[in-house]
């Protein structure tokens, strides 16, 4: 039998689709659909061959008897909105004093571009190293200009703003540049005509400037607040959840359970929850995209 | 004529049983077999050290599965569920055996010690014994002894002026180490913020492993051994700190816990103020730093004391080793009142490291093998006495402990004083038939995280003991919910001895 053209192109569309479709199932999809399944049945890896069905009581546990989890979903709320806002503000406020063309200008980004290039693990243990109460250079260097050292890691209030300081180190440059992409972009023609007219800088950067990239930085404080979500590394290699597990962030939390305890029911039950926190924050920004 | 050759022959031959039995590893041939170990960055130079001989007397090879330790119960456990046999060997510490026994994954050692054989089983000291077993079946190979000990400074607390001055303020003399938890507090009060050595730098009273998810829990666990119990064969009320025998209720809320929770809270105040950020490194680098008077560890720091050059220590042969202090009083959980007497319980922290062979293992008989090569008394001392520098391994034999073999300790760097005084703190801790064994039962890391979770509160001084106490219970009895109270009572008084 002959293939009608259509259906020709039809078997071809789907043969290149099938291979990305297969790894889409087996590495995407069947990971969701299995942890899923897990996250309603009790299964202690330690001491049980085969999980048991429990119905939701993961979930009830987990949001209703387990303090421990809100703790840990509270600091890493408070993490995500101070870094991203952060990151946000110094990066927008570099990204428009460097958009002009100087001497230096390349040099400057690869530059920015070091910090997101490091690999995480290697960011903490890092600043770890420089943030050491006793022995770490910046307290060092505080004490030569006669100011006290800092707890930067063992204070229960200094600790938590410390690793939004570590993020805030590591991923302004990805707001800098996203946003120096965008200032790029924009016409000029409007800045002239506006200050024609007799606008004044502040007032161009906030009526045209800021308006003309709302979608960009809309979608880059998404990107950051999904990923900031997953705090992980820089807990694990700098404060180990501590002091008084000030700095125990969901993500952490979530291992704990899963790997490091191997209950693996609540371990899932936990990541579930925690996928549609992040779900639910995400729906609302994108929501708030199409509206700018 | 006949006469002398009988003698020749009878010679030969005397001479030739023992070096078969010695050259444990010539009499097998494992050419073209590769056998796979687990082990983490502080035993590594364990290995590191004996893989040569091993290869080339066994001829098989060693494969090295190098693993951070905070990545070693990830790596061991998903070989455990996918049964790949990844790794034939591992070292693991005997606090895991709890869930590693108790959820059959380890290969049972009785019938291989019978069909192999086991150099001077007899010579392992009986408190590294039981850490092998579990459930009454041996499950791990010993290789290391593990326990908290006191460590003092003598050029603090041996000075006559600095003794008189105490008798002045306290109204009393102190012993050398503190007798009990009551002295710990003011001898650190006494020494702390001034510059009691003299070398232009303020010490402190006394330091510890406080920084969370490290060990902090087994310092306080130090004290507890001393409030909530008091020694003696194991039963609910001696040598037992965790649980109610009978019921599975948890002891953790009780005054005796409360009280050492009061106790390791005071003492931060005498601490240096890194203090919540020393986790079990960066508190031997201060100690042996000459930072603190006092300080509770496991043998490790009088092992880097001999070293100034390797660990930068500055109190080469200025340290004293006891016992852990005790204290004047213990609670009765039974008869729910105070007991007023002076006692001291020892407590094996930690219990030590050891070797397992997963069931999953492809190479037992190599596993097997390589254990007992290097664990045999000769190597194993040369591992614990500093020849091979610091490698985790703490001494666990009593030929370790043989005067006979003191020269090898000083070979290692030791001073021949030191060595005899932190041998005597660790032997009269290991031979301790009463002393307290730790938490080993299934769900161990989940009962000692709950602890160390509500202890770096009480350390940070943002809750009481009585309130960590009264969270660390319901944390506990969760956790025993979980795992099954019925089984969980079992496993815990068969890990105590009882029926």
């Amino acid at each position: 039998m002959k293939l009608k053209y259509a259906d020709h192109k039809d078997v071809i569309k789907w043969a290149f689709l099938l291979p990305c479709l297969g790894y889409l199932v087996l590495m995407a999809i069947f990971p969701l659909v299995w942890s899923l399944s897990l996250s309603f049945t009790r299964w202690l890896g330690t001491i049980m061959e085969k999980p048991q069905w429990t119905g939701l009581t993961n979930f009830r546990n987990i949001l209703f008897e387990d303090p421990r989890f809100w703790k840990a979903l509270w600091f890493t709320v408070r993490f995500v909105s101070l870094a991203v806002t952060f990151q946000l503000g110094i990066g927008l406020g570099m990204a428009y004093l460097l958009r002009n063309n100087f001497r230096g200008r390349s040099f400057l980004r690869v530059l920015f571009l070091v910090p997101m290039a490091c690999p995480p693990i290697a960011v903490a243990f890092l600043w770890k190293m420089m943030l050491h109460p006793d022995i770490g250079v910046i307290n060092s260097a505080l004490q030569m200009v006669g100011l006290p050292k800092v707890r930067w890691t063992t204070s229960v209030l200094v600790a938590p703003f410390t690793i939004v300081m570590v993020d805030v180190w590591e991923w302004t440059p990805f707001m800098f540049l996203a946003l120096l992409a965008a200032f790029e972009a924009l016409p000029v023609e409007l800045d002239d005509a506006a200050a024609i007219d007799g606008a004044s800088n502040f007032q161009i950067f906030r009526n045209i400037t800021i308006p003309l990239i709302a979608p960009v930085i809309v979608t880059i404080v998404l990107i950051r607040v999904i990923d900031a979500f997953k705090l992980f590394e820089l807990v694990f290699g700098i404060t180990s959840c501590g002091p008084a597990n000030a700095t125990e962030s969901l993500s952490y939390y979530v291992y704990l359970t899963g790997i490091k305890w191997f209950d693996l029911g609540k371990g899932a039950a936990m990541s579930w929850v925690f996928l549609l926190i992040v779900l639910g924050i995400s729906l609302v920004l994108f929501r708030f995209r199409k509206t700018v | 004529m006949r006469k002398k050759l009988i003698l020749v022959f009878l010679t030969v031959f005397c001479f030739l049983i023992p070096m078969a039995l010695l050259a444990s590893g010539g009499s097998v041939d494992f050419k073209g077999r590769t056998l796979s170990i687990l082990v983490n960055d502080t035993h590594v130079q364990v290995v590191d050290a004996w893989k040569p001989l091993w290869e080339r007397e066994t001829g098989g090879r060693i494969n090295v599965i190098l693993v951070p330790y905070v990545g070693l119960g990830d790596k061991m456990w998903i070989e455990f569920r996918t049964k790949t046999g990844t790794f034939d060997t591992a070292a693991i510490p005997s606090t895991w055996l709890g869930d590693v026994a108790g959820g059959g994954h380890v290969v049972k050692l009785d019938p291989l010690f019978e069909k192999y054989g086991y150099p001077d089983w007899d010579d392992i000291l009986p408190a590294i014994q039981t850490i092998c077993k579990w459930a009454g079946e041996t499950v791990a190979f010993p290789y290391d002894g593990d326990c908290h000990m006191t460590y003092y400074r003598k050029d603090a607390l041996e000075v006559p002026e600095y003794q008189q001055k105490f008798r002045q303020k306290y109204g009393y003399d102190y012993h050398m180490p503190p007798k009990d938890w009551d002295e710990v507090r003011d001898i650190s009060e006494f020494f702390d913020r001034w510059d009691w050595d003299k070398d232009g730098e303020i010490n402190y009273g006394v330091a510890f492993i406080a920084q969370q998810k490290t060990q902090a829990q087994w310092e306080v666990l130090n004290i507890i051994a001393q409030y909530a119990t008091k020694a003696g064969p194991p039963t609910n009320t001696t040598s037992n700190i965790f649980f109610n025998t009978d019921t599975m209720e948890p002891l953790c809320n009780t005054p005796g816990w409360i009280e050492a929770f009061r106790t390791i809270q005071e003492l931060t105040e005498f601490a240096p103020p890194g203090l919540l950020g020393y986790g079990y490194s960066e508190f031997r680098y201060a100690y042996v730093s000459g930072l603190a008077g006092l300080g509770f560890d496991w043998g490790d720091v009088g092992i880097m004391e001999q070293y100034p050059d390797e660990y930068g220590s500055k109190v080469k042969g200025k340290l004293g080793y006891g016992p852990l202090p005790g204290a004047k009083k213990y609670w009765d959980h039974l008869n729910e009142k105070w007991v007023y007497e002076d006692h001291q319980v020892n407590f094996l922290n930690f219990g030590g490291w050891v070797w397992i062979i997963p069931k999953s293992a492809k190479n037992v008989d190599m596993a097997y093998n390589w254990v007992v090569y290097i664990t045999n008394p000769e190597r194993s001392l040369l591992d614990a006495c500093g020849i091979h520098g610091y490698t985790g391994v703490n001494p666990f034999r009593k030929s370790h402990f043989d005067p006979a073999v003191i020269g090898l300790w000083e070979r290692g760097g030791w001073d021949s004083n030191a060595v005899i005084g932190y041998q005597k703190a660790i032997m009269d801790i290991l031979t301790d038939p009463y002393a307290v064994t730790d938490l080993r039962i299934p769900g161990g890391e989940r009962y000692y995280d709950a602890l160390d979770y509500h202890l770096a509160e009480v350390l940070a001084g943002i809750t009481t003991p009585e309130k960590a106490c009264a969270a660390l219970y319901d944390d506990w009895v969760r956790i025993t919910n979980e795992y099954g109270k019925e089984s969980q009572k079992r496993y815990y008084r068969q890990s105590l001895g009882l029926k």
